[in-house]
């Protein structure tokens, strides 16, 4: 995004707006800083200057900055994914997609998440240590998986590694015996990552909401915890396709 | 997606807050949807949501969106995020949402132990479960968590900890009141899970408790 700065009257309104903080004061001018701006388009949607001089130029279509606004503004449609948001559709529909069939467990890693945003290099650490560990599948929808130049290796294509993004989801899906060593892969990488990240893990539930045990304690024995409140799959759904 | 199983906050304000999700799938029950996916949102009416977006619009009911221009705007394929701020308007919308059966998928981001009981009592057996790990790397970082029970409700991290605190500074400072101030900061959400009733109460409990430099 960027503020024009002939039509902007310097009142200030659009800064505490980015989630970025990357509106500032420029000669009395509010002015948007082209590094630390994700172009999540917050200032723009929220319709607060007062004379439009907030706009979304050309070049945020662009490749490489494309991705910004392709990670960072939920409003958009990913390129390659056709989905809005971030990732994919993950538990929301297992109950008609199976994605995540009985046996097996999802695991999502949401980049920079909450609110700090993340630079590529950061996600690359990730996809690194995954492929190393062996244990590198991404799903083939996930937005991240476009991003892979080598698989083997986890490397991103080089011409990424400049950008941030407000947050990204890196999801796997794999027989729930192989939650342990994703689990220990996740702990060793923590270490060496400047921004955060949040953790899932989806697995299909037993009669009455009850999370299976085997999978509660492999969290547990990895030195992770589950927080009270999840998202919750209820089972209404039907295939008519 | 949306990050709605990270949202923060004190048990007894999470008890208020339940998001819920309708989501036709691509390539499965897509095809048709928009007639369902309406009926369920007439359902979501009639309970009183505390917010809902439609995917289509991506303005949230505090964004400047009527709810009859929800409606109008659902076509095929269209999801709708609500978000409901009591136990008993949640149990009323799972037993209406099960009864109208309209074989799309439902989702409800809350506490687990409370979505259970309701899940029981209105007789659905959930299917799936996204738990959360929690956070993980440079929290140190992050803003603190009384303001990250505010940020966290917009399951896109849309709410800026600066407008927070902008708003914790204009209700301390009586420019605005707290339910005034909570709809500030639900206008930035696209994903229309941010929950004013709740943001509201948050906004009393914080602003007696923060000092202003900047009146």
């Amino acid at each position: 995004m960027i503020v024009y700065k002939e039509v902007c009257v310097g009142c200030g309104r659009c800064q505490p707006y980015c989630p970025a903080g990357a509106i500032f004061y420029e000669d009395h001018k509010s002015a948007i800083d082209q590094e630390a701006c994700y172009e999540c388009g917050t200032c723009l949607r929220s319709e607060i200057c007062p004379v439009g001089a907030i706009v979304e130029p050309p070049h945020v279509y662009e490749y490489p900055r494309a991705l910004r606004k392709y990670f960072s503004d939920p409003t958009s449609t990913h390129a390659v994914t056709g989905i809005q948001g971030r990732g994919t559709e993950e538990s929301k529909t297992n109950d008609v997609t199976l994605r995540c069939p009985p046996g097996s467990v999802g695991v999502a890693i949401e980049i920079g998440r909450p609110t700090l945003g993340m630079g590529l290099r950061d996600i690359q650490k990730i996809t690194r240590a995954l492929a190393q560990s062996g244990e590198y599948e991404i799903e083939p929808n996930n937005p991240i998986h476009s991003m892979i130049l080598n698989p083997e290796t986890g490397d991103l294509k080089p011409e990424l590694l400049d950008e941030k993004v407000l947050s990204a989801i890196i999801e796997m899906q794999f027989e729930k015996e192989r939650l342990p060593g994703i689990l220990q892969t996740i702990k060793k990488v923590i270490p060496q990552l400047d921004s955060v990240f949040t953790l899932d893990v989806v697995t299909m539930l037993d009669e009455g909401l009850s999370i299976p045990q085997d999978i509660l304690d492999v969290i547990k024995s990895e030195g992770f915890m589950w927080r009270p409140n999840a998202k919750i799959n209820l089972g209404l759904g039907r295939v008519t396709e | 997606m949306t990050h709605s199983l990270h949202r923060e906050g004190k048990i007894e304000s999470l008890e208020k807050d339940y998001a819920v999700f309708i989501y036709p799938a691509r390539g499965y029950n897509y095809k048709g949807s928009a007639p369902k996916v309406r009926r369920l949102v007439e359902i979501v009416y009639q309970v009183g949501p505390a917010n809902m977006i439609a995917t289509t619009l991506r303005k949230n009911l505090y964004s400047g969106v009527e709810p009859e221009a929800v409606l109008d705007s659902i076509k095929e394929g269209c999801r709708v995020f609500t978000v409901f701020n009591s136990r008993d308007k949640i149990r009323d919308l799972l037993k209406n949402l099960k009864e109208a059966d309209q074989g799309i998928s439902i989702v409800v981001s809350g506490l687990i132990d409370r979505v259970r009981d309701i899940a029981a009592e209105v007789g659905i057996n959930p299917h799936t479960i996204n738990l959360s790990l929690g956070i993980h790397g440079g929290t140190e970082k992050l803003p603190p968590a009384d303001i990250r029970q505010f940020t966290t409700m917009c399951g896109h991290a849309m709410i800026s900890p600066k407008l927070v605190q902008d708003v914790i500074r204009r209700v301390k400072t009586g420019k605005v009141d707290s339910w005034k101030g909570s709809m500030i900061l639900a206008n930035p959400c696209a994903c229309g899970i941010y929950n004013p009733h709740r943001s509201q109460e948050m906004l009393e409990d914080l602003s007696p408790l923060y000092t202003v430099s900047r009146w």
